[in-house]
């Protein structure tokens, strides 16, 4: 019912001061060129045409410098990446050298809060996993910096969405164990000036399906390197699937004990070493990775490949203990943040690594099997406690966690469940 | 390798999503688009339980309480807690000299930033074209520039604090055959205890303001037959359930016609909820989805929320302030054709002092080319009352 309708239009400032000019012209003739260009549409909905295509300037302009601000970001955090280092100092320095603070020089007043808006967006996504522990650092910094050199006032918060609330936690605590205290102190200290504000989702979001693409690239050398296995067949799953094993077993037992008629006790839907079948299985995987990685290394920099030799049990040791994420001799050169004490493991660690295996401990690697890798041999008792109690918070969340694991499940539970159907008959 | 990559990928990807739709963490539906439903309240709550109150308060802590908090709690003699705070002090990220005055409106020259590259380039391609600038860019964070850092006020007009805040985008009747998303006609702020009436009651349309009928005759009585005393129904739409505005005994579910509709071609059923009893904290929503407003019978606007939040300490804290309007769109409006100064408010067929069939006129206009001094209708014509989109610019 809406014709197209092409008045001649204007804002509504222009009947506020009208243009001298075009004040009481013959109604005749505006009429007729108002007719030439075809008008009217029904009787009282008569809808003026919006100028299709007309995206706002300011939208579009913020699509188009995410695109720089990512890139600038980036480089930011590429220069901190290889300085191998989590010191704010290191990070401070960098920002200067790039006159960081000027990415705010030269906005025109009206877009000062949007933009302030999507810088700390674009640098809270650095903050968040799949990134490396010392990228987020970075992120982080990255997000103290750019708070407090904004230019909007007041100051535009950093949207905290609350799916991310737990990484953001766990990212703390690594930091506090670690003794990464600048880390820890400029969280804290944002959280104290409430730069955050506690969100649904880190920006608005209205439904625009045309922007999606372009975001979603992530920078390959600052995502961790994939350990799902590791991370899937925690102690904690193992110890609850040999449990269930257990258990399953007794059952079946008692069940073929009770049973009149002898049964067949060849019945074997599991086999009896799948517990120590599968952690051998991840503990190869993660042998052939780290030799993969060691070979690589060694290829670039010609060296003796008799590194390797070195014990897989000190090196985990060692990668556990040390506890540092960024390069290992960075954070031992500066220790002034961390708490005068150290224990003595500590020590031995830090001198297996200046014997020269730090190479082959790359940061990522080491978080990662600190936190999830089980290995068959003996762990320290506090990493294992350390362990049960992570794997106890988890619960039962951990059983149905992933791959290998919900497969055997799934066949105890199948196993479990003719059993029952076999007592019942 | 004896793990199976592909399977582990999938069963990561079904792990992560939660077991409970009922949660108040939101998770993306599709990435920057909109989340999966959640209910406002319980969000609020998860966050509330993830929280210190001081977190959310709308006090400022003291610096020095703080720091020795901080201190304490990680082990740190006073030299270390200075030598670290000096470490982190905010000065070391300075890129000038100190003394050295710098005016924040221009881009520095020769800059390395591939964003001021590319800011200057706008603007030297700015200057020497003259581009047109757009005014509704202009006057777009206006309204926001108003009410942003409002002093809070205490007492019992103050924002408790742990409330929500919601914004929401409303849009113009979708009436062009490609809706176009950019722009909302206007954008309230909202908090959780408030009712979807009151949503309602904040939503300008022209629709409501138009008078239908024809009033050659009578010019003067038109106002009193504005649509939005006659027609009171109108209902939201929010994941599956209708809610209708039932606060006047003349108002009509109008929602039912649809919900038996979809019963009988065997739809996913549809409820009906009041309108004047549903608070924000009792909806279950997506965010950044496109959900609708329906009123006038069949206007239809497009309601988005993109945004729930905590309260912050800088927003706006005087309850009697929301819902909080912090953008209005600025319509193209069409004017007089005799003046060509005022927004047009009749409409006129078989007009036959009219130079075209129909033709818009302003009040006055109008009149003086219609009437004779004592009011009379003067020849033949229809005179229908306009209602511009620009009205409540
Ligand atoms: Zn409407
Ligand atoms: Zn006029």
């Amino acid at each position: 019912m809406f014709m197209n309708v092409s008045l001649q239009t204007s804002t509504a400032d222009d009947a506020i001061f009208p243009r001298q000019s075009q004040c009481f012209r013959p109604a005749a003739l505006l009429c007729k060129s108002l007719k030439r260009r075809g008008c009217f549409g029904r009787c009282g909905g008569f809808v003026g045409r919006f100028r299709r295509g007309v995206v706002p300037v300011s939208s579009s302009q913020m699509d188009a410098s995410h695109k720089h601000v990512k890139a600038d970001c980036e480089a930011l955090l590429a220069r901190f990446q290889q300085t191998q280092s989590v010191r704010f100092e290191v990070f401070a320095n960098i920002w200067r050298e790039m006159k960081f603070s000027q990415i705010f020089r030269g906005v025109v007043k009206h877009e000062k809060r949007a933009f302030c808006h999507l810088v700390l967006n674009t640098a809270y996504c650095y903050f968040l996993p799949p990134f490396s522990f010392q990228i987020r650092v970075g992120g982080l910094y990255l997000l103290y910096s750019l708070y407090y050199t904004q230019t909007a006032s007041p100051s535009e918060q950093i949207h905290l969405a609350l799916k991310d609330w737990e990484e953001v936690k766990k990212f703390e605590n690594n930091a506090i164990d670690a003794q990464h205290m600048d880390a820890v102190y400029i969280l804290r200290h944002l959280m104290f000036c409430k730069a955050f504000r506690f969100t649904a989702m880190p920006t608005l979001l209205c439904f625009q399906t045309n922007k999606v693409k372009e975001r979603s690239v992530l920078r390959e050398e600052f995502i961790e390197r994939a350990s799902r296995p590791q991370e899937l067949i925690s102690s904690g799953l193992l110890e609850e699937m040999s449990n269930v094993s257990d258990l399953y077993e007794n059952m079946k037992a008692s069940v073929l004990s009770q049973m009149t008629t002898p049964g067949d006790s060849s019945f074997n839907l599991i086999r009896k070493d799948l517990v120590s079948q599968l952690s051998g299985t991840v503990q190869e995987f993660y042998n052939w990775q780290r030799e993969k990685e060691t070979f690589d290394e060694n290829e670039n920099s010609q060296e003796d490949t008799s590194q390797k030799v070195c014990s897989n049990r000190a090196e985990l040791l060692a990668s556990i203990k040390s506890k540092a994420f960024g390069e290992a001799p960075e954070t031992l050169k500066s220790r002034r943040h961390r708490r005068v004490e150290m224990n003595s493991t500590t020590e031995a660690s830090a001198a297996l690594l200046n014997q020269g295996y730090t190479r082959i401990l790359k940061q990522s690697l080491r978080k990662r099997t600190r936190d999830a890798l089980l290995l068959s041999g003996e762990f320290p008792t506090d990493f294992r406690l350390k362990h049960v109690r992570l794997t106890q918070t988890a619960g039962v969340s951990v059983v149905t966690r992933g791959l290998a694991a919900a497969e055997y499940v799934e066949t105890f539970q199948r196993s479990l469940r003719s059993s029952i159907r076999f007592r019942c008959v | 390798m004896s793990l199976r990559a592909p399977l582990a990928r999938k069963n990561m990807a079904e792990s992560k999503q939660t077991p409970d739709a009922n949660t108040g963490i939101p998770e993306y539906e599709y990435i920057d688009v909109n989340t999966k439903p959640f209910h406002v309240g319980s969000f609020r709550d998860e966050w509330l339980a993830r929280l210190r109150p001081e977190d959310f308060s709308f006090q400022q802590e003291d610096e020095e309480t703080f720091e020795a908090n901080f201190a304490a709690e990680m082990g740190l003699g006073a030299d270390t807690m200075a030598e670290l705070k000096s470490a982190c002090s905010i000065d070391s990220l300075r890129c000038h000299p100190e003394d050295e005055q710098l005016s924040m409106d221009d881009v520095p020259s020769n800059p390395r930033l591939k964003t001021l590259i590319q800011r200057k380039r706008k603007q030297e391609r700015a200057s020497s074209h003259n581009i047109h600038k757009n005014r509704h860019d202009f006057y777009a964070d206006e309204l926001e520039r108003l009410t942003i850092g409002r002093p809070p006020e205490m007492g019992a007009d103050r924002i408790p604090k742990g409330e929500v805040l919601l914004t929401i985008n409303i849009y113009h009747p979708a009436v062009y055959e490609k809706f176009n998303f950019t722009r909302p006609c206007m954008t309230l702020l909202m908090t959780g205890s408030h009712t979807l009436t009151e949503l309602r009651d904040a939503i300008c349309c022209i629709s409501d303001l138009q008078v239908c009928g024809e009033f050659s005759k009578t010019p003067d009585v038109a106002p009193d037959f504005i649509s939005k005393d006659h027609f009171k129904s109108a209902f939201f739409f929010f994941e599956g359930v209708f809610y209708n505005d039932m606060r006047f005994p003349e108002c009509q579910d109008i929602s039912i016609t649809t919900v038996e509709w979809a019963k009988a071609h065997n739809f996913p059923q549809y409820s009906q909820a009041k309108m004047e009893d549903t608070r924000f904290v009792d909806l279950k929503v997506k965010v950044g989805f496109p959900y609708l407003y329906c009123h006038q019978g069949e206007c239809e606007h497009i309601i988005i929320i993109t945004d729930v939040r905590l309260f912050h300490k800088t927003d706006c804290l005087d309850k009697n302030l929301y819902p909080l309007l912090t953008h209005k769109h600025r319509s193209l409006t069409q004017k007089c054709a005799v003046c060509h100064v005022f927004i047009a408010r009749w409409y006129t067929t078989n007009d036959q002092f009219a130079p075209s069939d129909p033709c818009l006129f302003c009040d006055q206009c109008f009149r003086i080319l219609h009437y004779d001094t004592e009011g009379n209708k003067l020849g033949q014509f229809f005179a229908f009352p306009y209602t511009d989109r620009g009205a409540f610019n």
